[in-house]
């Protein structure tokens, strides 16, 4: 499968998932697990296109896909990727944010920032699919996703400011 | 958290997954969207000898109109379903129904077909498809047959064991509906949940959560459409839905039987209060 741009191929077990064979085969760091059941949202990353839980699909299953986490964010949102790589640690600098980031980040809508990737590759597919979300489309959108810091309102100032 | 070890299969065509059906037997699981499955599956719940993912056979997400039915083929994502015009225009009730169904990310993935044959009393669809009057069509090693959503959502655990459902069939018959739930937060799976379908002469009452299977409510039906539009209190609905009530309560550590039993007439009626304004039960089709 194409992960984050980049082929990757691995013999595994059926019931080896997504989840797993993205962080530990393919080395995506923004794919959290937490809940392992399809729940919590965290693990959410773009399957063709299409928003999905990587905890609900077996690696077999995405054979041939391509697969974008949140370090495809950019290409998510409709952009073109930075010119210069971010850093591979800590804080990033503003030039390598995306509007959705920056959004987060000025509305302070993550603390611990564990249900963050997903939220964030989850709200870029939403956004392009539905231009002028209503607040309860958006409420509906965020029932996917638990985040146990923020209560979810800075969450939702987040993406109505986005909105175009 | 990680699913048992299973042989894992991949068919290419109808045929071919139905032969697999065939050669592993009860050990076998369809998966298709997998958002019920492999939760399940993840919990240790179901431990499948064989899954069958039906994932790339061609031809199955389909959602076309004749003149009598809608066909929606097993691959038909719900949120596909829920934007689909074809539904809008021509399903009264389902496109409201699916609303509810979990969130937009897990509809994207999750099939109506799978929400369906699941069965189970935390699906929305069952009663969906009892009300609008749907037919399942069933695939046989050795032929097609097509089978009325009561005749396999009325019994306990997953419909159709040794077939595989290829489609849903809904009659362009109904000509409104009203859906209503209770679920004890938004997007969890619904307690109890009523669909009321009209037209054609007929009124149609269906409830999930109630029994451990969909449930057809024909005294309370009877009752709406005899006083319709007037529309019942809760205490007459309980009353007839007494009738209605003839298999055994389903009730679980969260929601025992008794508040499902005694929620469901409330739930029934805000399911009526949705009907469009101009709903009417209509005159029974003439039969030739």
């Amino acid at each position: 499968m194409t992960v984050d741009g980049t082929a990757v191929a691995a013999r595994v077990s059926p019931r080896y998932l997504l989840s797993d064979f993205l962080r530990e085969r393919a080395a995506v760091g923004g794919v959290h697990v937490a809940c392992g059941q399809g729940v919590c949202g965290a693990c959410t990353v773009a399957v063709d296109g299409i928003a999905t839980r990587s905890c609900l699909m077996l690696a077999v299953q995405a054979d041939g896909a391509t697969v974008q986490s949140v370090a495809s964010l950019h290409e998510l949102e409709g952009l073109s990727p930075p010119r210069s790589p971010p850093p591979s640690s800590g804080v990033p600098e503003a030039a390598h944010l995306t509007p959705l980031q920056r959004a987060f980040r000025e509305h302070h809508a993550l603390q611990c920032g564990y249900c963050t990737p997903g939220l964030l590759v989850s709200t870029a597919l939403f956004l392009a699919r539905n231009e002028t979300p209503s607040r309860d489309a958006i409420l509906d959108h965020l029932n996917g996703h638990i985040c146990r810091c923020t209560g979810y309102a800075n969450i939702i100032a987040a993406i109505e400011s986005v909105r175009p | 958290m990680k699913p048992a070890p299973f042989h894992y299969t991949r068919p290419a065509s109808v045929t071919d997954a139905v032969a697999l059906l065939a050669t592993h037997g009860a050990g076998a699981r369809i998966l298709a969207g997998g958002q019920t499955l492999m939760p399940l599956m993840a919990r240790r719940i179901e431990r499948p000898a064989c899954i069958i993912d039906i994932n790339r056979i061609a031809g199955l997400d389909g959602i076309e109109l004749s003149s009598s039915h809608i066909r929606m083929g097993a691959l038909v994502r719900q949120e596909q379903a829920r934007r689909s015009d074809i539904a809008r225009h021509h399903l009264p009730g389902l496109t409201e129904a699916l609303a509810w169904v979990a969130n937009p990310v897990v509809r994207q993935r999750g099939t109506v077909v799978g929400n369906l044959v699941t069965n189970s009393p935390g699906a929305e669809l069952p009663a969906v498809a009892l009300a609008l009057r749907a037919e399942f069509v069933l695939r046989y090693p050795h032929g097609e047959d097509t089978v009325p959503a009561a005749a396999l959502l009325t019994h306990a655990g997953p419909a159709a064991a040794g077939a595989l459902v290829t489609h849903v069939l809904w009659p362009r018959r109904v000509q409104a509906a009203g859906f209503f739930e209770v679920a004890r937060r938004d997007g969890h799976a619904p307690v109890v949940s009523a669909m009321v379908s009209m037209g054609d002469g007929d009124c149609r009452v269906a409830l999930s959560g109630v029994c451990a299977t969909g449930l057809s409510c024909a005294t309370t039906a009877h009752l709406i459409a005899r006083d319709f539009p007037r529309v019942p209190s809760a205490r007459e609905l309980a009353a007839a839905l007494k009738h209605d009530l003839t298999g055994p309560l389903y009730g679980d550590a969260d929601s025992p039987a008794r508040y499902r039993q005694e929620v469901a007439p409330e739930i029934i009626r805000r399911a009526l209060q949705r009907l469009p304004p101009d709903a009417s039960i209509g005159a029974a089709p003439s039969t030739p």
